[in-house]
Parts: C-alpha cells; structure tokens; sequence
C-alpha cells in the first residue's frame, strides 16, 4: 500500500486561479496509469504539486506516498522518497554536466543522517560503470555526459536524459508530463523502451498525455480522464482508444447532461 | 628600502637616493622621481563607486620585500625563457625592461598609478624570445607580509613573435584584522603571432584594498585568452585592458567575480581596437551575496584607424541575497564608421527557481542545487586554469562564499 500513490480531494491554485478542484486518484505501485485529457485540465498542475512545485498552493486535499503525506515535504524529500517527475520541459542548468549533476543526484540519494557524505557516495568506478551502461541502453552518446544539462539539448535528447536519471535514480513513482511531446517516432520509441525496461512490480507510473500515441509503446493498465481540474472517468487501455477516436468532446457532452 | 617607511616619510629626493643606493638604473630613478612627483600633486581619483574612505595609506608601512614566489618548470630556460624577480632581472636584462616597461600601462594616470609607479619594489619579469613555445604554466604569486603594509608588486611580460605560453598572476594572503594595501601592475606585451593564455587570481584575505592596473598589449595576429577572478579583498578596483593594437590580432576575455560579506569589487575591463580585423569577446560572471556590491564597468573602444572590427561584450549577474548589489554599464564608443559586427549585453537576477526545482526534484537539497549552479556559472573561467591543485583550491573559496 505505502507504494501507492494516493491523492485525495487535491485541490490547487496558482497565484488566483483555482486550478486542481478536488482531485481523487490512486496510482497503485506496480501498475501504469495513464492520465488522459484535454490542454488546460490541470494535468501538469497535478504533476507538478505532486513533485513539490513552490508556485502552487495547496488549498486542500492529501498526497499520500510512502506511508505519509508529503505536502509538507520539500522537493528534494519527495524525490528521496523515491517520487520522480520527468518534466515536460527539462530545464538546462549552464556549467553544470550530465555526469556531475547525475553524481550529486544519486549521491544525495544515498546520504545517510549521522554520516558522513563521502562513506556513502557512489564510489566513482561504479558511478562510471552505471551511467555507461544507461547512456547504452538510451543510445545516447558518450560525449553527452560532459555536455551541460539540457542546454542545447534537442527535444530527443532532453527526454532521453530524463529517463537516464530515471534509470539511475530507481524510482518507485514516476510521473511523466507529456513526455511525447516534441519527440518523433525514433525518440518516442527509445523513451519507451527505456520507461518499459523499469516497469515492473517496483515501479508505478503516472503517464500523462495528451494524445493515445504514447499509449502504442507504453501500455497502461489503467486510464482516467482530467477535465477542468477533476478526474472524470476511471477505466482501462479501451478508455484511451475511445478518447483516441471520438476525441474530448462527447464525454464532455456526456458529463454535462448527466449534471 | 628600508624598513617601517611611510608614504609621509617620502620625498621625491628620498625616493631618487634610495633607488641609487640599491644600484637602480639612472632611467628608473628618474621616472620614479616623475611619478611621485605627480602623485604628490594629484588629488584623490574621483571613482564614484569605490569606496576608500576607509583607507589610509599614510598610516601604512611599505615592505620592501614583497613575498613573491616563482613557480615554474625551470628546464624553460632551456629554451630561453627567462623568468625571474623583476629586481635581479634589472641587472641581466635592462634593456628589455626599459624598453617594456610602462609601455601598456600609463603610469601618470591618476594618484594610485602613480604611486605605483614610484613606490614598484619587486615583482617578476617573464620573457620568452621568439618561436619558443613554453607549454607549461609560468605561476607568479605575490603576498602580504603583515598587516598595516603595503605592496606594490609589478609583473612584466614579454612574449616576443610565434611564441607561446601560460601566465597565472596569483594574489593571495590570510585575512588581515587590519587595513593592508595591494597597488600592483601588470603588463603584457604580446608580439606578432604569438599565442598567451593569462590568469589572474586576486584572492587576497579579508581587509585589503586592492588598486590594480593590468593591460595586455597585442601584436599582428597575438592571440590572448584572458581569465580574471575575483574573489578576494575589502575593496578592490581594478582597470584592466586589452589593446588589440595588431592587425587580426584576438582576445577572449572571462571573468568571474564574487563578492560576499561587505566586499566592494569594483572591475573595470577596456578591450580597446586599433588594428584591422581584429576580434574581442569578453563576458564577465559575477556573483554577489550578502551585502556585497560589485561593478563591472566594461568598455568596447573602437579607435578611429582600426576596420573590420569584431567585439562582443557581455556581464552576467547572480545574486544570492537581496541586500547583494551589482552594477553593470557596459559601455560601447566607436570612432570609426567600420565595424564588422559589435554589441554587448548585460543580464542580472536572482538564482533560477525553476532551475532549483529542477534539481531539488532529483533530491539535491535547495542549498546544494543553489551550490551547484554557482559553480556552473563560474566553470567557463574555471575551465581555463591549467593547473588542477589551483583549481580546485579556488572551487573551495567560491564555495565558502556561497
């Protein structure tokens, strides 16, 4: 249970605007769970309250992971909880490397309180070793370790990196924004593959999309639809080849008659 | 000179005797004997943003013995390079020095380069003749002997047609309780086709001023790559110059600057176009913290007789606390109708949140991510330091700051 990922009454404004309006939802670990719907329902909000946004606030609701509710918690303390966001637009941090960046990341995962932070951090041969193999498995260059995180990254290459740290953090959570926009086939298929390696009874995923096509490569056990801030159907992969073929609109249609 | 002098005990009969007695040569006493004359008539520089009301230069000592060490590959002279206290090169190499010698940096420009220019006790003169690459690094540091003192070291380099080299400049002491007053000066001459990577440190301890003069001069086709870091001092001004004088000659200029604390560094870098078909590019990092306020004053000066000139200026500003102050007035003044492309640019701001998000949500803690992106905004100039033991000593002050 403490592997799932439990959102309860979630609602969330930004600055004025009320944006999450009272969402429910249970990602059970192990299992994918896609979230489907429209531009402006709030489905980045919700990814980004869940890894610890500061702009947003939290007017009610609980988040519960890993046996608490970790509103309270920073960014940092989610992630080392094992919570993982792969940004629909990653950042670039100039001067920072891939591999430096990728060394800090894991080496604040394995830091113990009352140690010393050199006793636990990777030791380097094995941190070389890790991140060769990633990059490998990503077909990702081995130059691209002293590049600059994301700065000049194509679209490919920023998801790419994405999962890289996904890999090499071993997650139990991830949550995924969009991560097919701006990626063509080639790169859609990489990303995947790479999510589909981890998938398994230790990782939950939260996959959010717009569109059914990223569904083709990483196959959801379950499907909801976020409308205007709220979940509005729960199902399975049938559900995300309906949207797929009628589009928003007749379910759209069919909440407001039956309200 | 002798021991516990003042600026008060000085005259410029003083001054001509005692460089007699160390057996100076005629032309320096007489240019001694000119700029402290010129010092003694001078008011202070009107700089509006350093502040030196603090200091007192009357009540400080001048050492005659600046604590320099050379630290070099000495199988170089070998090859020719010569490399030695400015003092004892007076007497094997006069001539060059005459010849060099307050040529880049003008020593009547305002009271503190004159001073400067009378006061020199020691410093270092490099020199590597023509077509000898001297591959690894050529390491000058100066100290301050003790609080209360002043120093006013001198750095001549002279890298003469096809030749190459490294030159770090390094200031570095303890903190002083008390004031202490660094003048040095620095000058470059590179020649005709010669290829120079210098850098200057200035890490001085907390309470000395630093009033510093630098210029490179380049020849036909020189090319300089130029890292200046600032990390050290109470207050420190300095102007600094490139002069790209020969034709296609070229620089690259870096910077990096941090302030914290109550630290007033004020950095005032000229690239200055003479000669055809020459290109500059300077960009200066500057992080402040605290309540520290730093000033990059940076100008392009385009002179008349120079074409086809290519310069790009830019300041980059970080600041960590509110209280922490920057100001940036890059500055462009062309005398000439051409010029083949030219700007400049100048951002400031606080540390990135989304960049901070980004890397908290990999779990590194606001402080570390915060950490990290300093250094990364610093590691282009960092990069260029060619001796590791140095780098990393540098990474560890810029992350005590932080």
């Amino acid at each position: 249970m403490s592997n799932d990922l439990v959102i309860k009454d979630l609602c969330a404004n930004i600055g004025d605007n009320e944006i999450l309006k009272g969402v429910n939802l249970t990602i059970r670990g192990g299992t994918i769970h896609a979230i489907m719907g429209p531009n402006g329902s709030g489905k980045s909000t919700l990814a980004h309250v869940i890894a610890g946004h500061p702009d947003y606030e939290v007017t009610a609701g609980e988040i519960w992971y890993g046996g608490q509710n970790i509103l309270e918690l920073e960014a940092d303390e989610r992630s080392k909880l094992g919570l993982f966001l792969a940004f629909q637009y990653p950042v670039a941090v100039p001067g920072v490397t891939v591999a430096n960046f990728l060394r800090a990341a894991i080496n604040a995962h394995r830091a113990e309180e009352g140690k010393d932070p050199k006793e636990t951090a990777i030791p380097m041969a094995e941190f070389r070793k890790m991140l060769r193999e990633g990059m490998k498995t990503l077909e990702m260059d081995e130059g691209f370790a002293r590049r600059y995180l994301n700065e000049g990254f194509s679209g490919g290459e920023k998801k790419r990196l994405e999962i890289l740290q996904m890999t090499m953090l071993k997650p139990g959570m991830v949550v995924m924004d969009e991560t097919d926009s701006g990626l063509d086939i080639d790169a859609l298929r990489i990303v995947a593959e790479g999510v589909n390696r981890l998938a398994g009874p230790e990782l939950g995923a939260l996959v959010i999309t717009h569109y059914q096509r990223l569904l083709n490569y990483i196959k959801p056990n379950f499907v909801s639809v976020m409308m205007d801030g709220r979940i509005v159907r729960d199902g399975g992969p049938e559900l995300a080849l309906e949207l797929e073929e009628k589009g928003y609109d007749w379910l759209r249609e069919e909440l407001a008659g039956a309200a | 000179m002798k021991q516990s002098i003042t600026l008060k005990d000085l005259t410029a009969d003083l001054i001509v005797e005692q460089a007699h007695a160390a057996h100076e040569p005629g032309w320096l006493a007489e240019r001694r004997h000119e700029a402290w004359t010129f010092f003694a008539q001078s008011g202070p520089p009107e700089w509006r943003r350093t502040d030196l009301s603090g200091l007192a230069p009357d009540a400080l000592t001048l050492s005659g013995a600046v604590g320099t060490e050379l630290i070099w590959d000495a199988a170089l002279a070998e090859q020719g390079v010569v490399f030695k206290p400015l003092r004892e090169a007076l007497n094997s190499h006069e001539e060059l020095i005459k010849a060099h010698m307050d040529s880049a940096v003008a020593p009547l420009d305002h009271k503190f380069s004159a001073l400067r220019a009378a006061l020199w006790a020691d410093g270092a003169l490099l020199y590597v003749p023509k077509n000898v690459a001297a591959d690894t690094p050529i390491h000058v540091r100066y100290t301050l002997p003790a609080d209360h003192h002043m120093i006013m070291p001198r750095t001549l380099v002279i890298v003469e047609a096809n030749a190459s080299a490294t030159i770090i400049e390094e200031f570095i002491s303890a903190d002083r309780s008390e004031q202490a007053l660094a003048a040095p000066i620095t000058e470059l001459i590179a020649g005709p086709n010669s290829t120079v990577r210098f850098i200057s440190v200035q890490q001085w301890g907390d309470g000395v001023y630093h009033i510093g003069g630098q210029k490179a001069v380049l020849g036909n086709n020189a090319s300089l790559e130029w890292t200046s870091l600032a990390l050290g001092a109470k207050v420190q001004h300095i102007e600094a110059e490139t002069t790209l004088k020969g034709n296609g000659s070229r620089v690259n200029w870096l910077g990096a600057t941090f302030a914290n604390g109550s630290q007033v560094l004020v950095t005032a870098p000229w690239l200055r176009h003479i000669g055809h078909n020459a290109e500059s590019f300077m960009q200066f990092k500057t992080v402040v913290n605290d309540t520290a306020y730093s000033v990059f004053d940076g100008m392009i000066k385009i002179e008349h007789e120079s074409t086809a000139t290519s310069t790009r200026l830019e300041e980059h500003a970080l600041h960590l606390k509110p209280g922490a102050r920057n100001d940036s007035i890059p500055g462009l003044k062309i005398d000439t109708n051409s010029v083949l492309k030219g700007g400049h640019a100048s951002t400031s701001g606080d540390v990135d949140d989304e960049q901070l998000f980004y890397m908290q949500t990999r779990g590194l803690s606001k402080n570390e991510a915060r950490r990290m992106i300093v250094m990364g905004f610093f590691s282009p100039a960092l990069d260029t330091i060619p001796v590791e033991a140095l780098r990393h000593q540098l990474e560890a002050v810029i992350e005590a700051k932080i």
